[in-house]
């Protein structure tokens, strides 16, 4: 497989109080079609990636939406999958290049979240779990910090070693001028930030944001640049308490298997990652799923500087959910755009040596959906 | 809020989950509540391994903080849920105690 990353738009991420939904998608699309130096007439179907309008604004029937402003009369869809509703308009916009229905998609993940009061937001948001969460009481905070009791209970994981996640992806934010908390933190700052859900904190939790980030996909393979060579996306059960194991996401090491194996890659090609931190349990349960370091070890991976801008395989160097924001419908598609500057080498003060493989993991939910995609030069 | 049918279909479920006995997998504290939920927070809420093998997310009642460990047994026990106004229907559910 061998999917072209023609283009990549990418607005600010943060409290965008001035924007609306369209203006921010808008300002993306238009940035990543003049970066693949095409015309809107050129595209041949739009996917677009959210997962809350309909929600908090009312806005249903979203593809027709970016067309319409666009100018287009083409084929249009909104993917709503949770948290990974970007990362999964991707891959069903690849597999419209690959059946060979179109040659040029717009991507476009957008989210427009700080016109509505955070228990709106949170009350959205659990529209990603199970009705028997919900009537427990439950939000996502909480769900994770389940998740991080079961890793703490089983492989003694500390809160130190998971206030390490969000040390160093505020380190990587404070190198992007597009990330919504552009500054560092100590590990001291997580652990005395207000409790969330123990042993969540404040500072263990990703944001809520506003953003969009778009990406042209094509067809065409007759020049250099960047390629996605995998695309997967897996489901396991919505229900955390159904699942098999609370100390991994199933549909994260079935996905990142099959992505894996369409580029012919092995975990340890990869340079450089960006994977989903939508609290800092959720990062080392990616590396460990992910193949990055055995099942356990994750909060003394993530310690030893090995995901940190210089180690082995810098993770999330945009900042992540964490620190760069979490417009949750623009996430998937702002991590093939953060992994294709890196391929590209025009990340600045945050580019990864030798970066010629990377890889995205977008999570849905509490893993109920992982799509992963594998990206080359 | 739930819906008059919603709640009444909800309950004649409930009579399923009674006085079942279990153990705690997991638990957690939740200082930020979702809507309905503000007036009781903080509260626990734990991942539940029923003795047939099922298992659940329920909320705990009736417990301190010190009393929660992973396998600490519990049993079910219904409980109102949530908080409604003086016309609206009261909703009841299954939650968990320690025992």
């Amino acid at each position: 497989m061998k999917i072209k990353v023609k283009g990549i738009g990418l607005t600010k991420f943060g409290e965008l109080w001035n924007k609306n939904l369209l203006d921010l998608a808008l300002e993306a699309s238009l940035e990543a079609i003049n970066d693949a130096r095409i015309t809107n007439n050129d595209i041949d179907a739009v996917y677009v990636g959210n997962m809350l309008i309909g929600k908090i604004a009312g806005q249903d029937h979203l593809g027709p939406v970016i067309t319409s402003s666009l100018g287009l009369n083409c084929a249009s869809f909104r993917i709503e999958g949770a948290c990974a509703s970007g990362g999964l308009a991707v891959h069903l916009a690849i597999q419209g290049i690959l059946a060979g229905t179109y040659k040029n998609v717009l991507v476009v993940g957008a989210e427009k979240m700080t016109d509505a009061p955070s228990s709106q937001i949170t009350w959205a948001l659990m529209g990603a779990s199970s009705s028997q969460e919900r009537k427990a009481g439950l939000t996502f905070p909480a769900l994770y910090a389940l998740l991080a009791q079961a890793h703490i209970q089983k492989y003694k994981t500390t809160r130190e070693e998971l206030a390490q996640v969000s040390v160093k992806n505020h380190f990587h934010a404070s190198l992007n001028n597009k990330a919504q908390y552009p500054f560092e933190i100590s590990v001291e700052k997580v652990l005395n930030s207000s409790a969330i859900s123990y042993p969540i904190t404040l500072f263990d939790s990703s944001p809520i944001s506003d953003g969009a980030g778009a990406v042209v996909l094509s067809s065409d393979t007759d020049s250099k640049g960047v390629y996605i060579t995998g695309s997967a996306a897996s489901s396991d059960t919505i229900d955390l308490a159904q699942r098999e194991s609370l100390t991994e996401l199933k549909a994260t090491k079935l996905a990142a298997k099959s992505a894996l194996a369409q580029a012919g890659m092995e975990i340890s090609d990869i340079k450089v990652a960006e994977v989903h931190d939508c609290f800092t349990i959720a990062e080392i349960l990616a590396m460990e799923d992910l193949g990055f370091c055995q099942k356990g070890m994750g909060g003394k991976f993530v310690t030893s500087r090995c995901t940190r801008l210089g180690g082995r395989c810098p993770v999330n160097t945009s900042g992540g959910l964490k620190a760069c924001g979490h417009p949750v419908g623009a996430t998937g598609v702002k991590q093939i755009i953060e992994i294709t500057e890196q391929l590209r080498k025009t990340s600045g003060k945050r580019q990864v040596r030798n970066a010629n493989c990377g890889l995205t993991q977008n999570v849905g939910g509490t893993g109920a959906t992982v799509v992963v995609h594998v990206l080359q030069t | 809020m739930s819906s008059p049918v919603t709640v009444w279909r909800h309950h004649k479920n409930i009579r399923n989950y009674l006085r079942k006995k279990g153990k705690i997998l997991v638990w957690t504290k939740v200082f930020n509540a979702p809507a309905g939920f503000e007036h009781e927070a903080p509260y626990f809420v734990a991942i539940v391994k029923f003795e047939d093998g099922t298992k659940m997310p329920l909320q705990l009642v009736e417990c301190e903080e010190k009393d929660l460990k992973p396998n600490r047994k519990i049993i079910t026990v219904v409980r109102k849920r949530g908080k409604v106004s003086l016309d609206e229907v009261i909703e009841y559910g299954i939650k968990a105690k320690p025992i």
